[in-house]
C-alpha cells in the first residue's frame, strides 16, 4: 500500500505514540500532539495503538494512492474528500489505486492523523517512529513531509486489518457503516480545561490564581509542536525565587518572568527552570492539541486523584473501543 | 552542613502529572545532591518497579516516569499512582543509605580553541584581562561536572569552572551557532550538540558527535558524568572531523 503526497500542507509529520526512553538525554517526547484521534485512527484499521500516523495541520493537503490502500482519518483539523465526495472520518476506508484524496478545512481544530493498515512503513529511531524536527531524526528522513513524498504501509497487518480489508475491497472507494466516534469519549465542552494545580502554584498571587482558574486565556500566534503561548490575565507572584531547572512534560503550563504562560505539548523540551502554575491533565491534553491560535479557553481545577482516575477510565474506555472493533471480525 | 535532607530521612516527593512524580533534593546547585540524584537514579534502574518507564535527573531534582495503568495494578501499598511509586522510591531510597557517591564516567573532549571556531575567544580573554592563551589553559585545566542534561538533545550542563571565567551571555544571541561549539554562560560552561540559536560566549570547537541517534548511547555525556577539555590544535581538529 502506497501513498504519494501532492501537497504537504502546513506541517505533517510522521508521529506515532512517542519516545520516552531518552528523555534524560533530552530527547523530547514528540508523538502524535492529539493521541486520542490518532489511536482512533489505529483502532479502527485493527491495528496496534503505537503505529506510525501521519498527522496534518489543518488542511490545504493533498495525496494520491498509488495503490489500493486501506486507510482511516480521525481529529479535528480536516475534512477528507475524493471525487468531490466526503468521505467521513474514524472508520476504516478503501481507496482503490489512482485515487486522489485532498483535506479541505474544517474549523472545528487543527490536526488531522491518517492511518495506514499496519502503520507507515518508517525506520525507528529510539525506539519510536515520531519526527523529533528540532534535532533531526525519525519519521521520514528526519523532517516534515514535503509534496513528492512516497509513503507504504507495513507489510506486515493483523489478522483484524486483514479482515477488513477483504470486507472492503472492489473497484471502487468504500467504507463501513460504523465508526468509533471520539465524540463519545471527549467532553461536551471543549473549551474547558481541567487543571491540576503544579508545585509551584502557590508561588502565584491571590489574584492571579483567582484569574488562571476564572478568565478567558487566548492562543497566541507563536503557537506550535512545542508549546502555545496563552495570552489573558498577567499572573503575579508572591515567592521570587528562582526555580533551578527540573524536568516538565507536555502538559506543564509555565510562566514566563513577565507574569505571561506557556502550555508546554509534545516536542518541549524535557526541562525547565520557570515555575509552574499547573499541569493539564492527561485526558484533556487531545482537546489542547486540536485549540488554534486565537481560540479562547477556561481553566477548571481538579485534584491529582480525580485527574488519575480520569484518566484510567478513558483507558478503559479505548480498551473496550479495541475489543469493539475485533469482536465485529472474530 | 547541607540545607539537604540526608538519606535516613523521608523524600520530598510531589506530583508532576497522571504519568510521573518529582523527588526534590533540595533547591541548590551541588555536588552532593547531585550524587544523591545520581545514586538513586542508578538504584532504580537496577531495581525498578512494575511500570517504571524512565527517569530524568536534574540539578536537584529526580522526575520519575511510569505507565499509570500497570501502576494502578501492581501489588505496591497505596490506593492511587502517586501512592504506589512514592512509597516504592522512600523505600528505594532508605536501601541507598551509606552509598552516596557516584563519581560518573570521566569523558575527555578535544577542543580547538582557535579564533575561527571560537568567535568569543578574544572578547573573554579581553573582558577579563587575560591572554587568549590564560583563558584556553583555565577552561582546559579544571575538572567539570555533568549536572544536567536539557535544552536540545545531548546538552549537558557543566560545572566547576574557573570563577575567573564566569562571563554574562551575549547581548544578542546568534540565530545559529554551529554543532560542537564550546560556550561560556555565567559560571557554567557547555557544548552545543547541534546547530540552534544560542547566546553563550564561543571559545572554541569540538569535532567529536555530542549526540547521535545512532549510538546506542546517543547522548555522549549523562548527568553525573565528569568531563575534561584537551586542546587540539587546527590540523588535529581537522584530522578527527575526518574520521
Amino acid at each position: 500500500m502506497q501513498i504519494r503526497l501532492i501537497k504537504p500542507g502546513l506541517l505533517t509529520t510522521i508521529q506515532d505514540m512517542g519516545r520516552r526512553m531518552y528523555l534524560s538525554q533530552a530527547v523530547s517526547v514528540s508523538g502524535a500532539m492529539d493521541t486520542l484521534s490518532a489511536r482512533i485512527a489505529n483502532k479502527v484499521l485493527g491495528n496496534n495503538n503505537n503505529d506510525a500516523v501521519i498527522e496534518f495541520t489543518y488542511a490545504d493537503a493533498e495525496f494520491k494512492a498509488d495503490m489500493d490502500v486501506l486507510i482511516a482519518y480521525a481529529g479535528d483539523g480536516a475534512t477528507l474528500i475524493a471525487a468531490s465526495q466526503k468521505i467521513p472520518a474514524e472508520r476504516p476506508l478503501f481507496i482503490p489505486k489512482g485515487t486522489t484524496v485532498k483535506l479541505i478545512n474544517r474549523s472545528l481544530g487543527c490536526r488531522t492523523y491518517l492511518s495506514v493498515a499496519g502503520g507507515w512503513d518508517v525506520p525507528e529511531v529510539l525506539g519510536s517512529k515520531s519526527t523529533f524536527i528540532t534535532a533531526g531524526f525519525g519519521g521520514l528522513a528526519g523532517r516534515a513531509l514535503k509534496a513528492g513524498d512516497t509513503l507504504n504501509g507495513a507489510e506486515q497487518v493483523s489478522t483484524i486489518t486483514q479482515k477488513i480489508l477483504d470486507s472492503l475491497k472492489g473497484d471502487g472507494l468504500s467504507y463501513t457503516n460504523w465508526s468509533l466516534p471520539s465524540q463519545l469519549i471527549l467532553p461536551a465542552d471543549r473549551k474547558t480545561i481541567r487543571v491540576i494545580p503544579a508545585h509551584e502554584f502557590n508561588w502565584f498571587d491571590s489574584q492571579a490564581i483567582l484569574d488562571f482558574l476564572s478568565t478567558a486565556y487566548i492562543i497566541g500566534s507563536n503557537s506550535n509542536r512545542m508549546g502555545y503561548h496563552l495570552e489573558g490575565a498577567v499572573l503575579n507572584r508572591v515567592k521570587k525565587d528562582e526555580l533551578l531547572s527540573t524536568a516538565v512534560t507536555p502538559g506543564t503550563i509555565q510562566v514566563t518572568g513577565n507574569g505571561g504562560m506557556i502550555l508546554l505539548m509534545a516536542d518541549c523540551q524535557t526541562t525547565g527552570g520557570y515555575p509552574r502554575m499547573a499541569q493539564v491533565a492527561l485526558v484533556d491534553l487531545p482537546l489542547c492539541a486540536q485549540l488554534k491560535p486565537g481560540d479562547a479557553i477556561y481553566f477548571k481545577e481538579i485534584g491529582p486523584r480525580e485527574a488519575e482516575m480520569l484518566y484510567l477510565e478513558r483507558e478503559l474506555q479505548l480498551q473496550r473501543l479495541t475489543t469493539a472493533v475485533n469482536s465485529k471480525f472474530l | 552542613m547541607h540545607s539537604a535532607d540526608t538519606p535516613d530521612q523521608t523524600l520530598r516527593i510531589y506530583y508532576l502529572s497522571e504519568e510521573a512524580v518529582t523527588i526534590e533534593f533540595g533547591q541548590v546547585i551541588d555536588l552532593h545532591l547531585l550524587d544523591r540524584v545520581s545514586v538513586l537514579n542508578m538504584l532504580l534502574h537496577q531495581q525498578p518497579f512494575a511500570g517504571f518507564c524512565t527517569a530524568v535527573p536534574a540539578y536537584a531534582t529526580l522526575t520519575v516516569f511510569f505507565d499509570p495503568l500497570s501502576v494502578s495494578r501492581s501489588d505496591l501499598p497505596g490506593k492511587t499512582c502517586f501512592e504506589k511509586v512514592s512509597g516504592f522510591l522512600q523505600n528505594s531510597n532508605r536501601l541507598t543509605k551509606g552509598e552516596v557517591h557516584n563519581a560518573g564516567n570521566v569523558i575527555t573532549i578535544p577542543v580547538c580553541y582557535d579564533k575561527n571556531l571560537g568567535p568569543d575567544l578574544e572578547e573573554v580573554a579581553r573582558l577579563h584581562k587575560l591572554s587568549i592563551e590564560e583563558v584556553i589553559h583555565l577552561h582546559s585545566a579544571a575538572v567539570y561536572k555533568a549536572y544536567m542534561i536539557g535544552f536540545v538533545p545531548g546538552f549537558a550542563y557543566l560545572g566547576g569552572m574557573d570563577d575567573q571565567l564566569t562571563t554574562p551571555r551575549k547581548a544578542t544571541p546568534r540565530k545559529a551557532v554551529p554543532a560542537g561549539s564550546v560556550g561560556i554562560a555565567g559560571a557554567q560552561t557547555g557544548v552545543y550538540p547541534m546547530q540552534t540559536p544560542g547566546g553563550w560566549q564561543i571559545i572554541g570547537r569540538t569535532p567529536v558527535k555530542l549526540f547521535d541517534a545512532g549510538r546506542s548511547q546517543p547522548s555522549l555525556l549523562q548527568a553525573g558524568d565528569q568531563v575534561i577539555f584537551k586542546p587540539v590544535n587546527r590540523a588535529e581538529f581537522n584530522e578527527l572531523v575526518g574520521e
